[in-house]
């Protein structure tokens, strides 16, 4: 492996990560504030990336000013999902019937787009598709590049709406010690449901960067979340930090491993981090103490 | 089977209905009646098929009855719910087509010993799975059928990869409709012999400390159940009938593709079917294999090879999630029941009453409540306490 192949898998590891953060994010926000583990995510980012398609291809727009209507769009779902379905089901069985749910939801979709759209491959064409720069030898897409903005900006936005604002301290609140919060006087519902709207956001984004240098098919998603989930338990289940930085970590290894191994066994390393987690460090390395039961 | 209202009701209504050893023996004329009527719709339905795919389709539906049966050893039982069993199906698939194909061992010998590797693997596997509950495992077993399919898609020249692995049929000089016949006794059988199993661990304490994890499992490991022993013979007793299952059906079928048999959906399609019947029954998986099984052949029919029938599946999901978790097997029980005599509370009782039935029945009035009376009537005791547990849910 020469050098310039080495730094060439590792920015395109690093660009990869960022995608996988802002996605694992949001799983985390789920599994924050509702306990629940939302499979259906990744069904929604190819749904975000249809949309884009479709209105770049048959409309005309470019995909990234769709982010306009897909972002409040995702966000408004968001919202409904939880206080008409996922409230519905019973406290007891939440965290089972709730996957079962999602799952049900994914397949939904994945139903839906193949019907709507076919099942054939799509991807988006344009005018800047074929430019990349270089550095030191590395050829970078630009298209990669902008995916990467899009996810570390919307990152940092979820970062500073969590921190600095009112909200997001009644988030974070909510997500720490629903009783205790309520006690204070957050209304923790209120706030779970917008926690989930905000978490359904980041697939709306992710799908729009996913879009710009990805070829979509309806059953993508099943290659989407199966290495969230294992980002999500390696980082520990409910700790966003820990999301992003096993998000990087695997996304760096797939890509370096796809040098020598090739894509299909690359792919491999989320699931050997999973199992190696669960028997090192069942609650993940990040994780706190929401980690334990789940 | 015993469930919650039958056993719990009996003292009650022995004094004002039947008598525990009328009901009982009503009940085993019951069973035998349905024992029978199933042995013959399952050995004329053969002859009685109009046409070849109509009998390959009750081929297919009583695979499915099968894989959801297995399902249910794990599901059912301990409420570990598995989205990823289609890992097994596929594993003893692939493990019988490749067991033919390299070593030429006969058909069903290869069948067995591919059984025999699905319960080998299933041991560090499930030792890795088990070590987390709820959403995590559910995560895990995913995860499990995704890398699968990785490695069978990747690994071309072990497995024929996408290209698909052609199984020799075990019959080569049948034709189509009998090798189909041949195919549904040997499902049938194979499901008989889980539903027996099935039943004998319902009533075993085995059984009983399963259900406890079910119920609560940081309680049931206080009182000193094995939990992850019993989880773990759980998972390789639902594994091994799963990949048993994927074995026969490569037999059956003769061709293999990865795409199709380590899928997600086969998962789901297990989950589906045995929360749909009802996971806490004996024969919920079954019913609900007949009704998706019916429901998915009718929809090829219908839409062909669109995704229309993912929508159905998803929708279908969804409701049962939302509005039936429990199946359909304690509604409609529940929906006879309101027809049947109703069982009386002891609080809709005056004291005056209560205190003559007792008499009739020759015990006081403080020992009904030390439950010697039920000793007494030969009412099953030990039965009493998993009902409790199970009205909880």
């Amino acid at each position: 492996m020469t050098g310039s192949l080495l730094l060439q898998s590792l920015i395109l590891g690093v660009l990869l990560g960022g995608l996988y953060a802002l996605l694992a994010a949001g799983l985390t926000l789920y599994f924050g504030v509702m306990r629940v583990v939302m499979i259906a995510h990744a069904a929604f980012l190819v749904l975000a990336a249809y949309l884009a398609w479709f209105a770049n291809s048959r409309l005309g727009i470019d995909p990234l000013l769709t982010l306009v209507v897909t972002v409040p769009l995702f966000f408004g779902i968001g919202v409904l999902m939880q206080r008409l379905l996922i409230k519905r089901l019973r406290p007891a069985t939440l965290t089972m019937m709730s996957v079962l749910l999602t799952f049900a939801i994914a397949l939904f979709i994945e139903g839906l787009v193949g019907f709507v759209w076919g099942g054939t491959q799509r991807r988006i064409q344009l005018s800047y598709s074929s430019a990349s720069i270089e550095i030191f030898g590395a050829r970078i897409a630009v298209v990669k590049l902008i995916a990467f903005g899009l996810a570390a900006l919307s990152l940092l936005a979820l970062y500073l709406l969590m921190k600095h604002t009112r909200f997001g301290q009644a988030l974070r609140a909510t997500i720490q010690h629903p009783e205790a919060a309520q006690l204070v006087g957050i209304k923790t519902e209120g706030v779970a449901g917008l926690g989930f709207g905000l978490g359904l956001a980041t697939a709306a984004l992710g799908g729009t960067a996913l879009s710009l240098d990805a070829t979509i098919y309806p059953s993508l998603h099943w290659h989407w979340i199966g290495p969230l989930m294992a980002i999500i338990v390696v980082g520990g289940l409910g700790s966003i930090p820990g999301a992003a930085i096993a998000a990087l970590v695997l996304g760096v290894g797939q890509s370096l491993l796809q040098v020598p191994l090739g894509t299909t066994w690359a792919q491999t390393i989320f699931y050997v981090a999973l199992f190696v987690t669960l028997m090192v460090r069942p609650q993940g390395f990040f994780g706190g103490r929401l980690a334990q039961r789940f | 089977m015993p469930n919650a209202s039958s056993t719990l009701a009996a003292p009650e209504r022995a004094a004002t209905a039947a008598t525990p050893t009328d009901r009982s023996r009503r009940r085993k004329i019951a069973t035998v009646v349905a024992l029978i009527v199933a042995a013959v719709v399952v050995g004329i339905f053969p002859a009685a098929a109009p046409n070849a795919y109509i009998l390959s389709a009750g081929v297919v539906i009583l695979s499915y009855a099968c894989t959801a049966t297995s399902w249910n050893f794990m599901g059912g039982f301990t409420g570990y719910i598995s989205l990823g069993h289609a890992a097994w199906f596929g594993l003893g698939a692939y493990g019988t087509g490749i067991l033919v194909r390299d070593l030429g061992l006969p058909s069903f010998v290869a069948w067995a010993l591919a059984g025999v590797v699905v319960a080998i693997i299933t041991v560090p596997i499930g030792i890795a799975a088990l070590r987390v509950r709820g959403a995590s495992f559910v995560i895990v077993s995913i995860a499990f059928v995704l890398i699968l399919l990785l490695v069978f898609q990747g690994w071309g020249s072990f497995t024929g990869g996408s290209n698909g692995l052609v199984v020799p049929r075990p019959f080569p000089d049948l034709m189509r409709p009998v090798h189909h016949q041949v195919f549904f006794y040997l499902f049938a059988a194979l499901l008989a012999a889980m539903l027996v199993l099935w039943w004998a661990i319902n009533r075993s304490r085995f059984g009983i400390g399963l259900k406890a994890i079910r119920e609560d499992e940081d309680k049931a490991e206080a009182l000193g159940i094995p939990t992850r022993n019993y989880k773990l013979v759980a998972y390789i007793i639902s594994a091994t009938f799963t990949g048993l299952a994927g074995g026969m059906y490569a037999l059956w079928f003769g061709d293999l593709d990865p795409i199709f048999q380590f899928s997600i959906l086969l998962g789901s399609y297990m989950v589906l079917m045995a929360l749909l019947g009802g996971i806490r029954h004996l024969l919920g998986p079954l019913v609900g294999a007949i009704i998706v099984g019916i429901g998915l052949e009718v929809f090829k029919l219908q839409f062909g090879d669109t995704q229309f029938h993912l929508v159905a599946t998803g929708l279908l999901l969804a409701l049962v999630v939302l509005f039936m978790p429990d199946g359909i097997i304690p509604a409609l029980q529940a929906g006879i029941k309101r027809f049947g005599p109703q069982s009386s509370s002891i609080r809709e009782m005056t004291a005056g009453e209560l205190a003559e039935r007792n008499r009739a029945a020759g015990v006081s009035g403080a020992s009904v409540f030390a439950g010697r009376k039920a000793e007494r009537e030969g009412v099953e005791n030990e039965d009493a306490t998993t009902p409790t547990e199970e009205e909880k849910r």
